[in-house]
């Protein structure tokens, strides 16, 4: 078989799933383009006339756009970071379990199997005020009782915890495997080296598990930049502005506001910068390998 | 422009109900329909299969928390053809989808059939969008806001009549006695827009004034503004800043808040012994301290994006549910009346005192602006709300801030 027939039946093989890949995906993202483009409105549902670059002008006016740009920005690395610190020590710990691991690892999926919207729903009860249970737990032994969610200097932070307490489990499932896929070959040397536990995870473990960790990363890093279910459930960004992210903010111009040209707008400024940081951390992560 | 686009809403809307009440309800007809999930509508829900029997229509019940509910509408109004046929409409929208030709002007309906419409409390009309002989929405509940109140915490005392009066009360509440001095809703956006029309409204303050010019930045919405955040730092509950109508709900229900500015039948569940042992019987109505409180209510539409059969259907629900017999059934199992005849009915009074209060609570509600913006409003106004009572933004600016937003979204 010649280089060409192999490569044309390769595609022929690729070009079902492709297509409808391109289908299911590429036209949604193309036709939120050119929702972004026009004057389509809830009231006037119609993509022309076209606007140009208009509604992203209008964003880029906006104060509460660029404040939920970088409230976004701030969201995204605290969770990634909790997720990541915990996810990794929930991971080297599981290597250590012998006996029961599976039920172990079928217990850390529970959070990720349940819909974001429940655990949302879930996390508001428990963090009520005045009837939930975590402030009674806290008055009970002797703490006094926390404004979660309705504290402006502390709301982000709290939505922050529900994020971390769901998607750790995801973190921990890959990095888990990744480290389970570890050669035994340079820890036996860094033993007969005399190497430490600590020594062996930070000369041995962590370079090893960097790529796996980076996919880790750059995933979660999209999934937090995405996120809606969280405030529209437990704070409808508030109080104020403390917790009113991109994605929120894009739903709230496309259905409050009516506007679904500028929700589409902000949704396609959303999707550069996870383009964008997705790019940057794979060219760092090719960089390293080399 | 905005003038033509009403008129030919309006013209469109005529032709289309002329053509449905020509259409006969046919009993294969499945009338669909979006409810919020609330006690009210399980009332109806009980009395569905008279109107089964009755009429052989079919139908088929959706329930939604409130949040989700414009969504879910805007996207099937907007849709060649709607799945809800059958609507039930917040007076929030009653601008926005009969200017979007989303509804079915019901005005020939109400004429052909002879319904009474003077029989319905007047303040209704004017927030359901009514003008005229153009009807887009039929009252179906009412919701304005008054004051629910512990008796017996009381003392003897009188209930105060001036928002000062009113606020120094719950405080004082706060500080001497075991309880939060109110329950507030202090959520971003419906949930407290709504409990501070009440203030402003009571202050004596306004959105707009006799002319449509925006008056949210005068005297009185600094005195309202000032007192809902002094309310919010001295009488609320911890939480408040992000507290609903559901957690104000449980909170007064559990026995641990005097008081809850809130919709008025909130007092039926909160009455129940069995759910709210802890304050049922103990708890009273008033119209808001100054006189007037927020207005608002539900009404039952026509999607102008369905059969002709459809809407007739959904005419002839709309018909029965509205009929004497039926509103006072709905009104003796605890569902809003929307009729004064109802709020009077001896039968209804015996077993709801408190209807004689409510009905008070009804007629000096006052109209949030209704607008094509209105949700987006909500918005503006809860957020700038929002800061001000959580001290990030001042009196002045928060009010200066939402005034402009008013005035932006009214001239979009």
């Amino acid at each position: 078989m010649t280089a060409i027939s192999r490569i044309r039946t390769g595609w022929s093989f690729a070009a079902p799933g492709l297509s409808l890949l391109v289908v299911m995906m590429g036209f949604p993202v193309v036709y939120a383009f050119l929702m972004a483009l026009s004057s389509m409105t809830l009231r006037q549902f119609q993509l022309s006339p076209f606007k140009g670059l208009g509604n992203f002008v209008n964003l880029f006016e906006a104060p509460l756009f660029w404040q939920a740009t970088f409230l976004t920005m701030r969201y995204a690395v605290i969770t990634v970071a909790g997720e990541f610190i915990i996810g990794l020590a929930i991971a080297l710990m599981l290597q250590k379990v012998l006996r029961w691991r599976a039920v172990y690892f079928s217990i850390l999926t529970i959070p990720m199997a349940i819909s974001p919207i429940a655990v949302a729903l879930i996390w508001r009860m428990l963090l009520q005020p005045n009837l939930g249970i975590v402030n009674e737990a806290l008055k009970g032994i002797g703490f006094g009782t926390v404004d979660w969610l309705g504290d402006p200097g502390l709301a982000l932070m709290s939505m922050a915890m529900v994020d971390i307490w769901q998607q750790t489990s995801f973190v921990v499932l890959i990095l888990a495997a990744g480290i389970a896929s570890l050669p035994r070959e340079p820890y036996e040397a860094a033993e007969v080296d005399g190497a430490n536990s600590w020594q062996q995870f930070y000369y041995i473990t962590l370079p090893m598990l960097r790529p796996v960790a980076a996919i880790a990363v750059i995933i979660q890093l999209i999934n937090e930049f995405r996120t809606y279910d969280l405030p529209y459930i437990l704070t409808r960004g508030g109080p104020g502005n403390a917790t009113d992210v991109l994605s929120y903010y894009a739903y709230r111009r496309a259905f409050l506001g009516l506007s679904l040209n500028e929700g589409a707008a902000a949704s396609w400024i959303l999707l550069l910068i996870v383009l964008c940081l997705t790019i940057l951390f794979f060219n760092a992560i090719e960089r390293r390998v080399r | 422009m905005r003038k033509f686009r009403f008129a030919r809403s309006m013209t469109l809307g005529l032709a289309a109900s002329v053509l449905a009440f020509a259409a006969p309800a046919s009993a294969d007809v499945t009338l669909r329909t979006l409810w919020e999930d609330v006690p009210e509508a399980s009332i109806i829900e009980k009395l569905l299969p008279q109107f089964t029997e009755k009429t052989g229509i079919k139908i088929e019940v959706e329930k939604a928390v409130y949040s989700d509910m414009h969504d879910k509408l805007a996207l099937q109004l907007t849709s060649p053809e709607s799945y809800y046929n059958l609507l039930l409409v917040d007076y929030l929208w009653a601008e926005e989808f009969p200017s979007a030709g989303w509804l079915t002007d019901l005005g020939p309906m109400t004429k052909d059939s002879g319904m009474n419409l003077d029989g319905f409390i007047s303040s209704l009309w004017d927030i359901m969008g009514r003008k005229g002989d153009y009807i887009p929405i039929i009252p179906a509940s009412t919701y304005s806001m008054g004051v629910i109140y512990r008796t017996d915490l009381m003392g003897g005392a009188a209930f105060p009549d001036t928002l000062e009066g009113f606020v120094k009360l719950i405080s004082d509440m706060k500080a001497d006695k075991d309880v939060v001095g109110a329950a507030m809703q202090g959520q971003r956006g419906d949930p407290n827009s709504m409990e501070f029309s009440s203030y402003l409204f009571a202050a004596g303050g306004n959105y707009l004034d006799a002319d449509g010019k925006v008056v949210l930045n005068g005297e009185a919405s600094k005195r309202a503004l000032s007192l809902y955040v002094e309310a919010i730092q001295k009488a609320a509950q911890e939480g408040a800043l992000n507290a609903n109508l559901d957690d104000t709900g449980r909170l007064m229900c559990s026995g641990k808040a005097f008081s809850m500015i809130s919709y008025w039948l909130m007092l039926a569940p909160l009455s129940d012994a069995t759910d709210c042992p802890a304050v049922a019987g103990k708890l009273a109505l008033a119209v808001m301290p100054g006189g007037r409180g927020n207005g608002g209510g539900w009404g039952w539409g026509i999607a102008s994006n369905v059969s002709d059969e459809e809407k007739a259907a959904a005419w002839e629900f709309i018909k029965w549910v509205q009929s004497p017999e039926v509103a006072k059934q709905r009104a003796l199992l605890g569902h809003a009346p929307v009729q004064s005849e109802v709020f009077r009915d001896p039968d209804v009074l015996a077993k709801f005192p408190y209807y004689a209060e409510a009905e008070k609570v009804v007629e000096s509600g006052v109209s949030f602006p209704i607008f094509t913006y209105t949700s987006e409003f909500e918005d503006v106004l809860g957020t700038q709300i929002s800061l001000a009572a959580s001290g990030q933004t001042t009196i002045d600016e928060a009010l200066s801030a939402a005034n402009k937003g008013l005035n932006d979204l009214l001239a979009r």
